[in-house]
Parts: C-alpha cells; structure tokens; sequence
C-alpha cells in the first residue's frame, strides 16, 4: 500500500520551483520527460487556477497555494491513498475543510481514497475525523 | 601525561572512523553509478542544474584568474630560467609543474571555495528543512537523485575547467613570452610539445577525477551529517570545508608521489 502524504513534516523543496516539486515523483518513478511532466503540471495547476505559480519557489507561495501544490504531488504517487495531515496546522486560517473538500473535488479522478486527520478539537465537523473524502 | 595520551587516542578513533565512513560513503556513491534508477529526467536536470553552477557560472571570474596567472607566472618563469641559463627547461617547466599540477589545484581551490561550500550548506539546510525526509517519504533514494549526479556534475566540471585553466594559461603564457622575451609561436609550441609526456596528461585526468569526486562528496557527506537544528549548518560548513582542505592536499601529495617516485 502507497501513501501520498501532504503533512507539514514533507515539505515542498525549496531549491525547485513548484512545477518541478510535483513533476518529480512521476519523474523520477516514471521517467517522464521534461516536456510532459511541464504540460502534465500546467494542466493540474490550471484546474486551480494557480498556473502563474509554477515558476515560483516554495518560500513565495501562501499558504493555501503551498496546500495546493502538496496535494497535486501526493497525487502523483501512482495507486496511493492520499492522506492530508492536520490540513489546519497547513493553512491555519481556515474556519472549517470546505476549502479542501472543495479541492479535492477538483482533482477526484486522481485518487482512489483520501484520509485527512485532524485533532477533533479543531474541527467544526467531526465527521470528517475518520471519514473519507472526496 | 595521561590527558595527552587520552587526546591523541580521541583524535586517532575520530579521525579513522571518520576516513572510514567518509569512504563507505564514497562507495555507495560509486555503487549508485551503476544502479538503473540512478538514470531518470530528474536526476538528469539535477546534473544539468550542477554542471551550470559549478562549471559555467564561474567561467568569468575563472577565465580572467587563468589569463592573468598564466601572464604572470610564464613572464616570472622564463625570466629567472633565463638569468639561472636553465632557458632550455622552460617547456618542462610550463608543462609538468604549471599545466599539470597548477591547473588542476587552481581549478579545485576555486570550486571548493565556491561550490563545495554551497553544496554544503544546501544539503545541511535540506536536512534541517526536512527535505531530504521529504525524498524518502516519496520513495525517492537520496544516493540516486541528490548526490550522484553532483558529483558526476563535481568531476566533470573539474575535468573540463582544468583543460580549460591550462588553455588559457599557455595562450596568455605565449603573450607574455612573446612581449616580454620576443619568443616566437613555432618556438613557444615546439618548446611545449617536446616537454609533454603522456603519463603526466594520465596522470592530470585520473587526478581530475579524484579531486571532482572528492570536493563534492565531502560537502555531500558533512551535510547529511547536520542535525535538526539551525546552528548545525555552520557546523557542519565548517567541518566540510576543513575535510575538503586535506583531502586536497592529500590527492596533491598522492599524486606527486605517484609522479615522482
């Protein structure tokens, strides 16, 4: 079983820019090439809106833009469950996981399953604490 | 008595198992050449990205430093082989001591001072960043896509760059021989090519190799060494730095040895 994990403890690598953070698992497991693990990028970050950040580097991103880009990577991991980790401790101001449910709306064809954890005391939806997304 | 005896111990078990996992280290490098995973786009751009950085970037600083060393040193030789009547030692003089030692030592120093020390603290800061926990988590082994296409992009650009030193060298080397002593190009070029010996150009490649590989993997290895915390990125620079020094000096040694014995 292969996890794709979007977690304050995986960052974003700071010397690539965010296009190349999310090109490099199908890169390096995949063998795409440069030119389609670009399109391939563009293309998910379109689905956002944030195309205009795939030329910046992690410390130029907000928060939720840095949430972004870390679940289009952890979607990259081929037959993996995606697992979003204290989703709030990555983008504190949200007041409750609609911002994430809604995204990953976006992109559902790209994962199978996807577990977020969160301390239940910061959830206005309890539910969600075991539940599965998407 | 004792303390001193317990001091030199400390410093003898540190410095072997230091050797010893600085070179475990150098062979699982060595292994990760010939690993089919090593070979992929990503750790590809990141050979591209190093040979550019360490190699191309530093063309104009490296380029001026050459021309006017190879200047001065040619000037300086000619003149006090001339006056000591050894004018006829000249061509073994540029070729065995400036071309084949010169060169390549130039050319490490000046890599190590720059790109040495920012692989260093790139690597450190990753580890303090927990990016390197980022590459394991995704399954991506560290050996093949961090560090051997750095320090295949480490012995390349030492490679290339200390051909280049020793072109620009001889090229300002015939300026100087030409303004200040009226020497001809046929005169300067025979002088040259008598006095090449194809042991020593073995010796300058495999030399070559020897200091690419090792001012990239020391860096490598002290970095990975960091621990979490911020003030171990300086630490382990330093450290880095100071390992580089002596095993340039120890390759310098080697090779001399190598040459001369």
């Amino acid at each position: 079983m292969r996890f794709g994990l979007v977690s304050g403890d995986v960052p974003l690598i700071s010397n690539l820019d965010v296009w190349r953070n999310i090109a490099l698992v199908p890169q390096y497991h995949g063998g795409l090439s440069e030119k389609k693990a670009r399109e391939l990028v563009q293309t998910l970050l379109s689905r956002f809106n944030i195309e205009r950040i795939a030329a910046l580097r992690n410390p130029s991103l907000t928060e939720e833009e840095r949430f972004l880009v870390m679940l289009l990577r952890a979607t990259m991991v081929r037959d993996a469950i995606v697992v979003i980790d204290r989703p709030f401790k990555l983008v504190p101001y949200l007041k409750d996981l609609s911002f994430v449910y809604d995204n990953l709306k976006k992109i559902e064809e790209l994962y199978s399953l996807c577990y977020i954890l969160e301390y239940t005391h910061r959830l206005n939806r309890p539910e969600v604490g075991n539940g599965r997304a998407g | 008595m004792f303390n001193w005896v317990e001091n030199l111990g400390k410093i003898i078990i540190y410095g072997t198992r230091s050797l010893k996992e600085t070179f475990t280290f150098a062979f699982l490098i060595v292994a990760g050449l010939f690993r089919s995973q090593t070979y992929n786009s990503a750790s590809y751009i990141v050979l591209l990205h190093q040979i550019y950085f360490t190699a191309i970037q530093v063309l104009p600083l490296f380029l001026t430093m050459a021309a006017v060393i190879g200047f001065l040193l040619t000037g300086i030789f000619l003149h006090n082989l001339k006056e000591l009547g050894l004018a006829a030692h000249f061509g073994r003089v540029i070729m065995g001591f400036v071309v084949t030692e010169l060169s390549p030592f130039l050319t490490v120093l000046l890599i190590a001072l720059r790109s040495s020390s920012a692989i260093n603290a790139e690597i450190a800061t990753m580890k303090v960043n927990k990016e390197l926990n980022t590459l394991e988590t995704f399954n991506i082994d560290l050996i093949s896509y961090l560090f051997v296409p750095r320090v295949v992009a480490g012995m390349v650009s030492v490679l290339l760059l200390s051909g280049l030193f020793a072109i620009v060298l001889l090229i300002s080397g015939f300026l100087s021989s030409r303004l200040l002593f009226g020497m001809s190009l046929n005169e300067y070029g025979n002088t040259l090519l008598n006095s090449a010996k194809l042991t020593d150009i073995f010796i300058l490649l495999i030399k070559c190799f020897i200091f690419g590989f090792f001012i990239i993997l020391i860096p490598i290895y002290s970095g990975i060494n960091a621990t979490y915390e911020l003030t171990s990125i300086p630490v382990a620079v330093l450290r880095g730095m100071v390992r580089i020094f002596i095993a340039i000096i120890v390759i310098e040694v080697l090779s001399l040895i190598a040459r001369f014995a």
